[in-house]
């Protein structure tokens, strides 16, 4: 046991006392390994509005029904000067990375329809989380069209 | 320090004791004839003999991917510790193919020394001795070591047994943990790198088994991060906006390929870990992504949904000459090299299922390795025989593996029931 590991051990114990953000070492057999916790998780304090607008599977196309709900939020956006963040999910099928690519497709969709309807660009963020934040946990239909969306939060 | 010192064995107590392991390989189907082997208990000429114990941690490994039977010391009709002592009639009565004999003797205070033998019981002959050394509380990684080299010298290809599994995860039904962690192969050392309340994605190690690099949402966006193990310092890649995704490592460890989309849409790039400034490789107004280094250094496949549906491309990184690989079906994704970059397994779906297929790159012939639905992720063991893909049971999510012939199919339940995206580690010696 090096010093190094001796002051690392000393501080996660002081740590475990005052509660501050947390490193620990833990220690089995010959692996050492050290592990963190994210320092600053994104909060959504403020938010004013989330309006949910639904895909079909493998697709980015904003059907009519959304593009009627886009319309008239973003009248409220442009009233209430209002700053947006677009997020685009997917359902659980195919691959991760690739789903994290349809889902900003999604979430691009969205943007540009907003801007169409006179949201200016700099208002407006974007972000997608691919298939990592389901709504509905099943492997199924119901859960799969639920799951295929873009929020809409203002802020 | 004393103090210190008296707590730190207070700390490892408890958190081997509390490190449940959360991996652990079950066989679901296995070759029907595998090889007997037995390894004899190791004779120890110590005053107190580590509490691992060899013989058992070698047959744990031998026996992981179903290759191998390992005969329990109660049925053995002699235990021979050096070579006058074996007798082949002994080891063909009970249908033995390989036998281990050794012993173990004290260097110093905390080390030791093994001799150990790997007998051809067929042949009568000796295919390999060899004399280990290395302190009493790795014992373990000597087993291993030993294990490597009984299934190296048997199947000719490298041992797998001292090699980890990097893996994200997510308690079932839980929505905001995501627990980013490693394990060894044989499910022991079950530890967390990095917790947080945003999603993890993409773990990849670096070709030197030290750093993984990996997708963390916890600004509200993706960002890419390298994290040492050793010391858990952790170093953002610098971000752009959109997506900052699928991070692989060249094999030289300089370079990071990964994908950007600049808030548009999404190609390949090329981080230089040197200069930290990023660098386009790919440009097309499809979706670009899931990158993976041919082991050369010279090229990287990806996923590109350029022709209509997504389908995998090889690209040469100087010529930057693109050409696709896959043909059939309409959804062919995220695919790794193996076998030197002469094959390539990828997620294809076939019938609306998604299932790990392994295609030979010369031959273009593909072939589906997994019955299993909803498959994403796989992962090649360093040796290229094994896969880890992660799949569903029921609405859950499970590890699961294969071995490249496709006669052994394994899971790795885990018990938080939401284990996904391994990783698995290049070989640590």
């Amino acid at each position: 046991m090096t010093l190094f590991q001796e002051f690392l051990v000393l501080a996660a114990i002081i740590c475990s006392f005052s509660g501050c953000t947390s490193t620990s070492i833990e220690s089995a057999g010959d692996a050492t390994v050290i592990s963190a916790d994210a320092a600053s998780s994104y909060s959504e304090v403020g938010m004013a509005s989330a309006t949910t607008v639904s895909f079909s599977y493998d697709n980015y196309n904003i059907d009519a029904m959304g593009s009627k709900k886009i319309r008239e939020l973003a009248n409220i956006i442009k009233s209430n000067d209002l700053s947006v963040r677009v997020e685009g999910h997917c359902d659980e099928r195919g691959t991760r990375e690739y789903n994290l690519a349809l889902g900003e497709k999604r979430a691009n969709a969205v943007a540009e329809l907003l801007i169409i309807n006179g949201v200016s660009r700099a208002q407006i963020n974007t972000v997608s989380y691919g298939e990592e934040k389901p709504t509905s946990q099943g492997s199924n239909e119901s859960s799969w069209s639920e799951n295929r969306r873009a929020v809409i939060k203002t802020f | 320090m004393i103090f210190i010192r008296t707590f730190l064995l207070f700390l490892i107590f408890f958190s081997s004791n509390s490190l449940l392991s959360q991996l652990r390989i079950e066989i679901r189907s296995g070759l029907e004839e595998p090889l007997r082997i037995a390894v004899v208990p190791i004779e120890w000429s110590i005053e107190s003999p580590p509490n691992h114990y060899v013989h058992e941690v070698i047959k744990k490994d031998l026996e992981l991917f179903g290759e191998f039977k390992v005969i329990d010391p109660e049925v053995m009709l002699s235990l021979p510790v050096n070579l006058e002592e074996v007798f082949y009639r002994d080891w063909r009565l009970l249908d033995i193919d390989y036998l281990v004999i050794g012993s173990a003797k004290a260097l110093g205070d905390l080390e030791v020394s093994l001799d150990y033998f790997i007998i051809d019981i067929a042949r009568e002959k000796i295919i390999h001795k060899a004399i280990i050394s290395g302190s009493l509380i790795s014992i373990k990684r000597i087993a291993h070591n030993i294990s490597d080299k009984i299934y190296e010298k048997i199947s000719g290809l490298s041992g797998i047994f001292s090699t980890r599994i990097a893996y994200v995860d997510k308690p079932y039904k839980s929505l905001d943990r995501y627990d980013l962690r490693i394990t060894d192969i044989d499910g022991d050392n079950d530890l967390s790198l990095f917790s947080s309340e945003q999603p993890i994605l993409s773990p990849a190690w670096s070709p030197s088994g030290q750093e993984l690099a990996y997708v963390s949402f916890e600004e509200g966006t993706s960002r890419i991060y390298i994290q040492e193990l050793a010391t858990g310092t952790r170093r953002p890649l610098k971000r752009e906006e959109g997506i900052n995704s699928s991070p692989s490592w060249s094999p030289d460890g300089r370079y990071i390929a990964a994908v950007l989309s600049k808030g548009d849409n999404p190609d390949i790039y090329i981080y230089d870990l040197r200069q930290n400034s990023w660098k386009q490789l790919t440009s097309h107004y499809g979706i670009d992504t899931e990158p993976d280094w041919s082991e050369s250094g010279n090229s990287l496949i990806f996923t590109s949904n350029r022709s209509g549906s997504p389908q995998i491309y090889e690209i040469n990184i100087k010529s930057k000459r693109i050409k696709r690989k896959t043909f059939e079906g309409t959804y062919n994704a995220r695919a790794r090299y193996l076998s030197n970059g002469k094959k390539i397994i990828y997620i294809h779906r076939k019938k609306g299922v998604f299932h790990v297929a392994l295609q030979d790159l010369r031959s273009g012939k593909l072939r589906i390795l997994t019955d299993t639905l909803l498959d994403e992720s796989p992962s090649v063991s360093p040796n290229g025989n094994v896969i880890i893909y992660a799949t569903k049971d029921g609405d859950r999510d499970v590890l699961a593996g294969v071995t490249l012939n496709s006669q052994t199919k394994f899971t790795l339940p885990s018990a938080s029931g939401g284990a996904r995206e391994p990783s698995w580690s290049p070989k640590i010696d």
